[in-house]
């Protein structure tokens, strides 16, 4: 099938190499794919900062087709946040370019003594000193190397926060695009990578073109006619939710102290379109436009908010205001931050400071202080360097780590889950921390798609939840946007990937590659100190999480432990020989 | 956007009553009722035989609105209807012998004597759900009929009041049902006798 560029900054050694038909078909591509080198080339006792940490950017088989959001990519690495195994999936133009050149994926070892970019194009790739770019905002560091390089180039590149080793620093993967959470930009600040730029022009070969194009015209009807992806996401972008999620009561706020936010409405899709909107924006060959460019009142623009950004910056730190969250956005955005870990950060420093700590000196509400806090994180400055190492450890060296809304060390995103139990499960059970990626079961149990559940009843939970979590990390394997989650499952995706690389897929040997990919990250997190302690949510909240989590043990196959057993591994084909 | 008891209790009433009567599949069907610039309707992937107060959506007739991804997919023929013509409640099922005729006709015209009388034709028209093409055909046959078959698909029936637009749904499949047992009859070799004063 394709190759790869093995890169090592200590040496400053590229080498290209044959990928292994095997490999690709038992993990796909993307996520599965890091996850497997991950598992092959490093220790999970591995420490996030160091040498032997690997950074691995992949594309899937779907990338570069004309099937739409396939120019997503993924990048997979040991987080520096929570710990485990992490990935991260990216929109925007990057994962297509790099596709284009004949890429499946970049790996990243070692680590530079010195500031550098990676370059790639159709015929070259090579290591470039970056000492020019080093100190610059993400912002800055596009539109150096625009201009030095040209248009045609897409980057990937981090801000302040992931050269100052931020544990949630994202990484930019075009302007507006992130692979935001659990700390990867800072595992290329560690390494002193700043950046990659590839420009690619070929073209990914289709076995059978006619025959996906006949599939295509269906594809892009059900677009259309789906309500969420043709009309909710299309007109407003993802900043739909805002009034929805706060009428469930499920809207983070004040900390996960509350589930509802009274200025919602100042915060909403609505007055976003009205006050600061001023553009759609769409990620590679996609009809859906979600993005959203905007400017606010004092002449500052950017990309989003999104709506977990205005949870994370908005009703979790009482900030009805669209304009101040919009501008503290643009702020992470430029310097690197992952906004919903640094929005979960400062509202518990809040908390904390409420409770009278004096080292933690900021209010409910205080935009101002919040966007002075932002630079001081990036920068590692005054409280900003403990608000660096995400809630989980801020909370603990302030003696209150009750007050740190996370799972594994990733803080929560933005659905309260004493109002949504299937979410609630899947954010316990998540292999990368809390993370609503992973199975959204918002689509289920409050939008309806493709059916409506009981949000409140754990009945057949558990078993949504893994099989939304195989699906899911199959999605980020091919790679494809999740929001075609929304309409089309296993069977349409097996249908696709059949066209498209002429070997045969059905949909259970979708659904078992994606539990193939599961259980192995599953392992490498208990290998690395994860094990099933950490399935659990903060003390706040009010779930019934023991029975699903037996349930869901059981469901997945895994001993009472939560460890996978010897037959559910060989099962899948993963050779693991000691146990947990 | 909490639903007011007394729309949710009319709304859950009458939800069911089409449910009881095998209009509508487990999960199927959609109703609403218009209140000034806004409308209440069944949530998207809603019981109609188990309707909860959560269920039903607040949207604007105005402008689109957020909460326009909870509610039904038909939101947008529901929108319509209340742009075009007078009605406040519009009641959406699938009864299976209106669908079932629909694939035989552009057209039903009532032979009983009450379809006939009440809802004198009920047009039969297409698109597909949830789309512009569908909300205007709709609503433009529903500016002179009491009630529209939707090819394949369904009945929208629309009224001042949601008794009445009740009233409608049923008759459709009513005079439904009536033609199409008189054609079988008819089939099976008995003679018919149209009433000599209709």
């Amino acid at each position: 099938m394709g190759k790869c560029l093995t890169v090592n900054l200590s040496t400053k050694t590229l080498k290209t190499l044959d990928v292994d038909k095997e490999l690709l078909l038992s993990f796909m591509g993307g996520r599965g794919l890091g996850v497997k080198l991950l598992w092959d080339l490093v220790p999970p006792s591995t420490k996030p900062f160091s040498e032997e940490n690997i950074l691995v950017f992949a594309v899937g088989p779907l990338t570069s087709t004309p099937i739409p959001t396939t120019g997503r990519f993924s990048i997979v690495s040991k987080s520096p946040l929570t710990g485990g195994i992490f990935y991260s999936s990216c929109g925007g133009f990057f994962g297509f370019k790099l596709k284009n050149v004949g890429f499946d994926y970049i790996l990243v070892e070692g680590r530079s003594s010195t500031p550098i970019y990676l370059y790639i194009d159709d015929k070259n790739f090579e290591l470039r000193d970056a000492s020019h770019l080093w100190g610059k905002t993400t912002k800055e560091t596009f539109k150096i190397l625009e201009e030095d390089l040209g248009k045609d180039f897409s980057f990937v590149c981090i801000g302040p926060a992931g050269e100052n080793l931020v544990r949630y620093a994202c990484v930019m993967g075009g302007y507006g695009n992130f692979a935001g959470r659990g700390g990867l930009g800072a595992v290329m600040g560690f390494k002193r990578l700043k950046a990659i730029a590839v420009k690619g022009t070929g073209k990914p070969k289709i076995a059978d073109e006619e025959g996906l194009a006949k599939a295509l015209k269906n594809f892009r009807d059900r677009i259309s006619w789906n309500p969420v992806l043709d009309k909710a996401l299309a007109y407003y972008g993802t900043s739909a939710l805002v009034n929805v999620i706060n009428e469930h009561r499920i809207l983070p706020t004040k900390n996960f102290q509350l589930n509802r936010f009274e200025d919602a409405e100042n915060i909403s899709g609505e007055t976003l379109k009205e006050k600061i909107f001023v553009r759609r924006r769409s990620c590679y060959n996609c009809p859906v436009g979600c993005k959203r460019m905007t400017k606010t009142g004092s002449g500052r623009e950017g990309e989003g908010p999104e709506f977990e950004t205005l949870a994370s910056l908005g009703s979790m730190l009482l900030i009805g205001d669209v304009e101040a969250v919009a501008e503290i956005n643009y702020l992470c955005n430029d310097l690197g931050l992952d906004t919903i870990s640094f929005g979960g950060t400062v509202a518990c420093a809040m908390e904390l400071s409420e409770k009278g700590l004096p080292d933690a000196r900021v209010k409910w509400g205080d935009a101002e202080t919040v966007k002075r806090l932002v630079v001081d994180t990036a920068y590692r400055r005054g409280l900003g360097r403990w608000l660096a190492e995400g809630s989980k450890i801020f909370s603990e060296k302030f003696g209150f780590a009750e007050a740190s809304m996370n799972v594994k060390g990733l803080e929560l995103p933005m659905y309260h889950p004493d109002g949504v139990f299937g979410q609630a499960l899947a954010y316990a059970t998540s292999n990368r921390g809390a993370c609503h990626l992973n199975a959204y079961l918002i689509s289920v149990e409050v939008l309806g798609y493709p059916y409506l559940m009981d949000r409140f009843s754990p009945v057949n939970k558990p078993s949504i939840v893994v099989y939304m979590q195989n699906l899911a990390a199959v999605m980020d394997s091919m790679v494809v946007c999740k929001f075609l989650g929304f309409e089309f499952d296993e069977e349409t995706f097996a249908n696709l990937l059949t066209l498209v690389t002429g070997k045969t897929f059905t949909q259970e040997s979708l659904i078992t590659i994606g539990e193939r990919i599961w259980n192995l990250e599953r392992v490498f997190n208990f290998k690395a100190g994860l094990g099933w302690e950490t399935d659990r949510l903060p003390s706040r909240f009010k779930v019934p999480l023991q029975p699903m989590l037996k349930e869901y043990y059981r469901v997945r196959g895994w001993k009472p432990n939560g460890y996978p057993t010897k037959n559910k591994l060989k099962s899948l084909g993963l050779n693991v020989e000691d146990e947990c | 956007m909490k639903v007011p008891k007394e729309v949710y209790e009319e709304l859950k009433d009458y939800c069911l009553r089409i449910a009881r009567r095998g209009y509508v599949t487990a999960h199927g069907g959609n109703a609403s009722i218009k209140s000034g610039n806004l409308m209440w309707i069944t949530r998207h992937a809603s019981s109609l035989e188990n309707l909860k107060p959560e269920d039903v959506i607040q949207v604007s007739l105005e402008k689109p609105s957020s909460f326009d991804v909870l509610a039904s997919l038909e939101t947008i023929v529901h929108r319509q209807i209340y742009l075009e013509t007078p009605n406040l409640a519009v009641l959406h099922a699938h009864p299976p012998i209106s669908v079932a005729l629909s694939f035989f006709m552009d057209e039903m015209i009532p032979i009983d004597t009450e379809g006939y009388y009440v809802l004198k034709k009920v047009p039969v028209v297409e698109g597909q759900p949830g789309s512009l093409e569908l909300a205007k055909n709709v609503a433009i046959a529903l500016k002179s009929y009491y009630a529209v078959i939707v090819r394949a698909h369904g009945v929208f029936a629309a009224a001042k009041y949601m008794d009445i637009a009740y009233q409608y749904l049923c008759m459709v499949e009513h005079s439904a049902e009536i033609l199409w047992l008189t054609e079988v009859l008819k089939k099976s070799g008995l003679t018919l006798h149209k009433p000599k004063k209709f």
